[in-house]
């Protein structure tokens, strides 16, 4: 289990981190969610001590960082896939590591199994694909079959088969009661991995609850609604008053939405007034939608009006 | 420590630069003795103390790349991030320095030591074989002091430039330092200090005052005489050293 209990890092006069406090729990997959330069990737780096933070405490099952022995049998991080000697190999960038934390050279060949990289063990890393370095990455990780697992951007570089790899992998992994904690952008991704979530913006906690509340907390669910008497349903739905409200006709045919209503209420509406429905179904917004939702306030570089 | 010193070495040994710098470092000075060797036009009157003083001259240069040679290999993990995953997998960053310095100063004694003594035997074989006639003296002679001094001072150059490395962490301005450092900065900090007054400043320069005692009394005017002036620049490098172990913990990886 991780905590991190007021965490505060500043470069100069610029706060990266202001108080943040959350915890990770083993068993489960934890999204870290944030805007760019909201923060996530320097709370990864002081969580393993490569960072300084002025104030707060990160502890791993009740330990600091620095005060684990061998630490790569406890935490597997990886911060950026990229952090690789180009001219060494991939089984020898794990044979170091392995070596720096008294593990046996044997557990490097059942990691490079692991991710499906034992033939181009040999390769030297720069004629490695991004993806294969991802998997390279997670190799290291899984090195000294730790307990907790730091992921920040995993998926980054992976095609979709490589996406959906790495997705089963950690889900197999938070499954065998890691601790799973994951940085990352691609949020539809994160929407089917992540039970929880931890969202951060400007250095600061927005939320952290499970993915479930958030999407149902920061969005709207809404029910579509097809027929060819729609007007009948729409007068129905006004006339049942309440906060029930048409947001818009569907473009395509005889469709609208509704808001404030359970879809059951409005299938009896229209049954009662004696309108045939075509579909009838529930609209919810994406976790996509729910973040952008919440972060509208903390998103350091914004694009600009298309129109 | 132990498992430490043996991952660093596992990456000193598995980055082709560092063979390629200590390929170079050892054909220089072969180089040279073949030259002394075969062109040398009165090899009869060459004594053994000069071809000494050729190789002793020669295994300057070599220490020189040898301690670029460590410079890259730490700047080189900053260059390319593999000093986060280094740090994280041993969070007590005083203990991967050191390992590297271990590493620094067994490959650096090993290099020079092979250098010196190949280099010695092929010169004095090639002169030998032009009518030269060079004894190879005993155990505590001449030649073993001068070997000694100079492996000394290789492995507390190589300090030196880890010592840099560490605390510059940009591998070509790391190197320039390295290199200028003997040629211009310490003169130029002599120079200042001789304009201020202290006109015998030169004498107390740290590298220059080891390097001139590699070969014993030469007629430089120096303040230490050659353990002493070897103890001196360690002393120096480990303080530059103790300085790039606090920077290097207190800053962030």
């Amino acid at each position: 289990m991780i905590i991190v209990e007021g965490l505060t890092k500043r470069f100069g006069n610029t706060v990266a981190i202001n108080d943040l406090h959350f915890s990770v729990q083993p068993g489960r997959v934890t999204g870290f969610l944030g805007p760019n330069g909201s923060g996530k990737s320097t709370t990864l780096r002081c969580m393993v001590d490569l960072d300084h933070p002025q104030s707060g405490n990160v502890t791993f099952s009740g330990k600091q960082y620095r005060q684990i022995e061998d630490p790569i049998r406890t935490v597997g991080v990886l911060l950026d896939a990229s952090y690789v000697h180009p001219g060494r190999s991939a089984r020898h960038h794990l044979e170091w590591l392995a070596l720096s934390n008294h593990l046996d050279r044997r557990r490097v060949d059942e990691v490079l199994a692991l991710v499906g990289l034992t033939d181009v063990a040999h390769r030297r890393v720069k004629t490695f694909s991004l993806g294969m370095k991802q998997r390279l990455g997670l190799a290291a990780t899984m090195l000294g079959d730790p307990e907790v697992v730091i992921l920040d951007e995993p998926a980054n570089g992976l095609d979709p088969e490589g996406i959906r790899w790495m997705r089963d992998m950690l889900q197999y992994l938070a499954g065998q009661g890691r601790a799973v904690l994951v940085s990352s952008h691609q949020l539809s991704e994160m929407a089917l991995m992540a039970e929880e979530l931890v969202v951060i913006g400007r250095g600061q906690l927005i939320a952290h609850e499970s993915a479930a509340d958030f999407i149902a907390r920061h969005t709207t669910t809404r029910i579509r609604v097809r027929s060819p008497q729609i007007d009948v349903i729409v007068r129905a739905v006004r006339e049942r008053g309440g906060d029930a409200s048409i947001l818009s006709v569907v473009a395509d045919t005889d469709g609208a939405l509704v808001t404030g209503m359970s879809m059951i209420d409005v299938g009896e509406l229209a049954h009662g007034n004696g309108a045939v429905v075509h579909e009838l179904s529930e609209v919810t917004d994406s976790l996509e939608d729910a973040f952008l939702a919440v972060t509208r306030d903390d998103q350091e570089y914004r694009s600009g009006s298309s129109s | 420590m132990k498992a430490i010193i043996a991952s660093e070495w596992l990456k000193a040994r598995t980055v082709r630069s560092h063979w390629v710098l200590i390929i170079i470092a050892m054909m220089f000075p072969l180089i040279i003795s073949t030259l002394v060797g075969i062109l040398n036009p009165d090899p009869q009157y060459v004594s053994y103390r000069e071809v000494v003083s050729i190789v002793a001259s020669s295994g300057a240069f070599s220490l020189l790349l040898l301690s670029s040679l460590w410079v890259i290999n730490l700047t080189s993990e900053f260059t390319h991030g593999t000093i986060r995953v280094t740090y994280a997998a041993v969070p007590a960053r005083w203990k991967v320095i050191v390992s590297k310095a271990v590493i620094g100063t067994l490959v650096t004694a090993v290099v020079m030591t092979v250098l010196f003594w190949l280099n010695l035997g092929l010169g004095a074989a090639l002169l030998n074989s032009r009518g030269a006639y060079i004894i190879v003296d005993g155990w505590f002679d001449h030649s073993f002091k001068v070997f000694v001094a100079l492996v000394t001072f290789a492995i507390i150059v190589s300090w030196f430039g880890l010592g840099l490395g560490v605390l510059i962490k940009n591998s070509p301005v790391a190197i320039v330092v390295v290199l200028l450092w003997p040629l211009i900065i310490e003169n130029l900090i002599a120079l200042a200090l001789a304009l201020s007054g202290y006109e015998s400043a030169w004498k107390w320069m740290p590298y220059q005052t080891a390097f001139q005692g590699i070969e014993g009394a030469s007629g430089f005017d120096s303040a230490l005489s050659r353990p002493w002036g070897h103890l001196y620049f360690a002393a120096f490098v480990i303080v530059v050293g103790s300085i790039a172990v606090v920077a290097d913990r207190r800053r962030d990886a």
